[in-house]
């Protein structure tokens, strides 16, 4: 169990290193150069800033969004909808590096997981700010509350995103703490959670589709492709966002990986975005070639109707920077550190973004289920808030990152008591 | 000289009768209200039914009731410089003393009486409803005499359908008690709604909108071109 | 880096001087952002007055036993009294044994005058400031079933030619998509058919309203205003009594008065007389009758969620 070095002094208890792990890794979350705190006081102020405008939101009601009866959901469930991809695609890199025992890919993939723990944060967030009666939050509890499962999807989106965020807490938790500890991570205690969270990754964005999939009153919603698009999406955003993390690690930490890595997230990109591409092209043939009732939100989408046309610059920017997104990603640069390879992620990222969250929620509800054209456009509040969303998921993300860093490049162990200044 | 006296008064009178006879359905004269006929009744359920589906109606305590009017319209003579100022007249009055035309079918020919009546009511002559022998009353097409009060029944000699969907409720509204067992139902009768002389629904004004959230009227416009 | 010699020799002491100082700027850092985030989160405050620690801590309506309810009927009317200064009663209504509440339009005389609309505002306590109501009329063009022809903001005189009007509320469906929809059970279809929401249980997720496909619910985006003396003081917990802020509400085919035999209040509003409600159980009933009578149209059917509302021709 033990290793050599430790065999010299007393093993420490797990219940007094675990603890003092903890207190450590939270010393040195915190603890960082001039522009690590910049960093911080910056994603803080956004925070407030949202957290200040929910706040708002909450006490004078929901009218401060620009929802509507019409448009029920709007920024948040949209923002909500690209977070479970972006958490689903951060741990799609634990396939290769564990079903073909890619041994490069392990350093990526608790990045990853780290990616996944901070976008399923924002998820909860989302989910929390969209809520007309926050206080009464208890009542979806298991147990103490009313849990209408297995019947609304809701309540298995509830289970499949908490349950998610454990797992990944328990496989970066037990990674870093053995690497703490100096030990070999005992297979047991982790490759079940890893292949657990491979099929509860699925799960996520699956559950997520069927939220609106399984509506039969919203046509342009209730299509059998929707769970495989936004499977095939997360494939593309969230190996995009890891890179981009890895490329910041490597400059701010020194917390680099082989090249090979990126490679294999690029080669999967590609992949991904061409079968996300030819889906949505299927897609966009059935309704317009079919024409009728199904095709009228797309067509509000995409062209505008009764002369409203709120999203069409929106999905026209998503279908550029996707398209473009993709053709750098199919350039030879891209498979080097180039400046090509992060535009291109920065690109398809984006890209999606948009597709997923605004032009795939709104249009739902765009002619409403009486066919009136109500249009929506996010009000100040929903970006404070949407904004404070992210900044408070990438604080979390710079906290988990920074630990990771720190214990990965042997900075901090059990060995080291004290954190070097 | 005289003659030409009355016969101004009474066109006034008849013209105002009209209107009168037009807004009864607004309800602000005294109502009357007759239990409906058996056949029209309520029926309660019977207790020996055997589908689970079919609920054993509570009896029915109370009745629908119709509105009737209250019986042959009187032509009121509002006349300043009379002494029976707050008089009525019937009809008779005046038809007693003039022949029937019972080709007339059309407004167009009411020169000297009844000015400005509309009649827009098919084919129909005047004397295919109005008792040519009684002014007073309404004739059923057997030439029956048929009350005022029983207006349905003339209107239910053309209007059957309508008649048998009124039966049913699905033709004419209703107000009070949808359960029988706990309070009574109130009915309009055919010209509570439909002018007789011309039964067309009238046209109506939209009064109230719902509008919704940051759309001003301007915006709510735009729902459709 | 690795640990200097001098930290090793005081391991059970792990205070160095630079930590020390660190600890502090981190202590006051902290401290800052912790006040901060209260101030950030200090609006609040003002939403707690909506929200009692009895009105908190209130189970779902089902659970709630006679004398709970009888507690919590008594506080909604002192809220009420608080809140919109008006005396009200609160009843709560139960379903009529042995009945199934079941509506009809009359499309052949219906001529978009939105009485009932108006009625509904009123009757059921809506917020008078966006004329709120649980009923949208479509006006349609003559030959065409399809919605994507009509317009719900038609306005002047009705009926216009070549038109016809479609009144949509809750269709009060035997497959509800909505009550599937609810992540906490706070809306559900009782006996007589009638879809209720507890305003108190529900959390204002808003996937009802997604999942419907009548546009049949609404939201409460802010307080209800309405003005003491409009208030309709005749009102029962799962139907018209004011809404809380942040709830999903909807059309209840009003049981507060139709629970107690009474026709609803868009019923009696039409000047048409269009409007047929009755319980189908009662094989004698006008619903009956028309059911079996008349040519009926079913909104939407083709979604499977199995209406009790049907549309009529003469």
């Amino acid at each position: 169990m033990s290793t050599t070095a430790l065999q010299t002094r007393q093993q420490p208890s797990t219940l007094l290193s675990y603890p003092r792990f903890l207190a450590r890794i939270a010393w040195l979350a915190t603890d960082g150069s001039l522009a690590f705190y910049a960093w911080m006081t910056l994603l803080t102020a956004i925070s407030l800033v949202g957290a200040n405008a929910w706040a708002s939101q909450v006490a004078g009601g929901m009218i401060a969004t620009n929802m509507t009866d019409q448009v029920s959901w709007g920024l948040y469930i949209a923002n909500f909808t690209f977070c479970v991809g972006l958490a689903a695609g951060g741990v799609m890199m634990v396939i290769p590096a564990y079903l073909y025992d890619d041994e490069e890919m392990h350093k990526v993939v608790i990045v990853g997981e780290g990616v996944a723990i901070a976008a399923i944060v924002m998820c909860i967030l989302s989910v929390v700010v969209d809520l007309g009666r926050p206080d009464r939050f208890w009542h979806m509890l298991p147990g103490i509350g009313k849990f209408n499962w297995p019947i609304s999807m809701l309540t298995w989106d509830i289970i499949v995103l908490n349950g998610y965020m454990v797992i990944n807490l328990h496989v970066v938790g037990y990674l870093l703490y053995m690497h703490y500890l100096g030990r070999k991570p005992s297979p047991i205690w982790y490759i079940p959670f890893v292949f657990l969270s491979i099929f509860w990754a699925f799960s996520i964005h699956t559950v997520t589709a069927f939220l609106y999939c399984g509506l039969g009153g919203r046509p342009f919603w209730n299509t059998a492709l929707l769970a495989p698009r936004f499977l095939a999406s997360a494939f593309v955003s969230g190996p995009a966002f890891i890179i981009l993390v890895m490329r910041v690690l490597r400059i701010t930490s020194g917390y680099g990986a082989p090249p090979g890595p990126a490679q294999t997230l690029i080669r999967i990109i590609r992949v991904s975005m061409v079968v996300n591409l030819i889906m949505l092209f299927s897609e966009l043939f059935t309704l317009f070639y079919t024409g009728g009732l199904h095709a009228t939100s797309a067509k509000y989408l995409f062209f505008g109707l009764h002369g409203h046309s709120g999203l069409v610059a929106w999905i026209w920017a998503a279908m550029a920077l996707n398209i473009t997104g993709t053709i750098l990603f199919f350039m030879k640069e891209s498979m080097k550190r180039s400046w090509i390879r992060i535009l291109a992620c920065i690109l398809c990222i984006t890209g999606i973004w948009i597709e997923k969250g605004m032009g795939l929620i709104i249009p739902g509800f765009i002619p409403s289920t009486l066919h009136e054209v109500v249009e929506y456009s996010p009000s100040i509040v929903e970006w404070k808030v949407t904004a404070g969303v992210w900044a408070f998921g990438l604080l979390t993300l710079t906290l988990i990152l920074k630990v990771i860093a720190s214990v990965f490049t042997g900075r901090v162990s059990e060995r080291s008591r004290f954190v070097s200044s | 000289m005289r003659f030409t006296h009355i016969f101004v008064l009474l066109t006034v009178c008849t013209l105002l009768s009209t209107i009168t006879l037009m807004n009864s359905n607004n309800g602000d004269t005294e109502m009357q209200f007759a239990t409906l006929n058996s056949e029209l009744e309520a029926t309660p359920g019977q207790p020996s039914n055997p589908t689970p589906l079919s609920a054993e109606a509570s009896p029915a305590k109370f009745a629908i009731e119709i509105h009737q009017p209250d019986g042959p319209p009187m032509i009121e003579l509002k006349v300043p410089d009379s002494d029976t100022a707050e008089a009525k007249i019937a009809c008779s009055t005046c038809h007693s003393l003039r022949e029937p035309d019972f080709s007339n079918k059309s407004d167009v020919a009411l020169d000297q009486f009844h000015q400005g009546l509309k009649v827009s009511h098919g084919q129909l002559a005047c004397y295919a409803c109005h008792n040519p022998q009684d002014m007073g009353a309404l004739r059923g097409a057997d030439g029956s005499r048929i009350e005022f009060r029983n207006v349905i029944s003339l209107c239910s000699q053309c209007h059957g359908k309508i008649a048998e969907a009124f039966a049913h409720g699905a033709h004419g509204g209703m107000n009070g008690f949808w359960d029988l067992s706990r309070g009574p139902q109130l009915k309009n009768n055919c010209i509570d709604c439909h002018a007789p002389h011309a039964p067309r629904y009238p046209k109506m004004i939209v009064g109230f909108k719902p509008h919704d959230r940051f759309l001003d009227l301007k915006d709510e416009h735009a729902t459709h071109p | 880096m690795p640990p200097t010699p001098e930290s090793q020799n005081k391991q059970s002491l792990p205070i160095a001087e630079n930590v020390t100082r660190r600890a502090i700027v981190k202590g006051g850092f902290a401290t800052l952002g912790a006040s901060a985030f209260v101030a950030a989160v200090s609006p609040l405050r003002n939403a707690t007055q909506y929200t009692s620690p009895a009105a908190f801590l209130q189970q779902h309506y089902t659970e709630l036993s006679a004398e709970d309810k009888v507690d919590v009927i008594a506080r909604l009317e002192a809220e009420t009294k608080e809140n919109y200064g008006a005396d009200v009663q609160i009843a709560d209504d139960r379903p009529i044994p042995g009945t199934k509440f079941v509506y009809a339009i009359n499309l052949s005389v219906c001529n978009g005058n939105g009485k009932c609309v108006e009625a509904c505002h009123r009757e059921n306590n809506h917020d008078r400031s966006t004329n709120q109501s649980y009923i949208r009329v479509i006006e349609m063009p003559q030959g065409t079933m399809d919605l994507e022809q009509g317009s719900t903001t038609y306005s002047g005189t009705v009926p216009k030619d070549g038109k016809f009007y479609l009144p949509v509320q809750c269709q009060q469906c035997d497959a509800p998509p909505c009550v599937n929809a609810c992540p906490v059970k706070a809306t559900w279809k009782e006996e007589d058919g009638i879809v209720v929401v507890d305003y108190n249980w529900c959390i204002g997720c808003r996937y009802c309203e997604a999942a419907c496909p009548y546009h049949a619910r609404r939201f409460n985006w802010k307080k209800p205003e309405i003005p003491a003396d409009e208030i309709n003081p005749d009102q029962s917990y799962l139907s018209n009594r004011v809404r809380p802020v942040g709830v999903v509400e909807k059309c209840t085919f009003c049981l507060h008065r139709t629970r107690r035999g009474k026709l609803p209040a868009c019923l009696e509003a039409c000047p048409t007389g269009a409007r047929v409600f009755g319980n189908i159980l009662d094989k004698n009933s006008n619903i009956r009758w028309i059911l079996e009578n008349k040519r009926v149209y079913i909104l939407k059917e083709e979604l499977g969620t199995k209406p009790a509302f049907f549309y009529y021709f003469q």
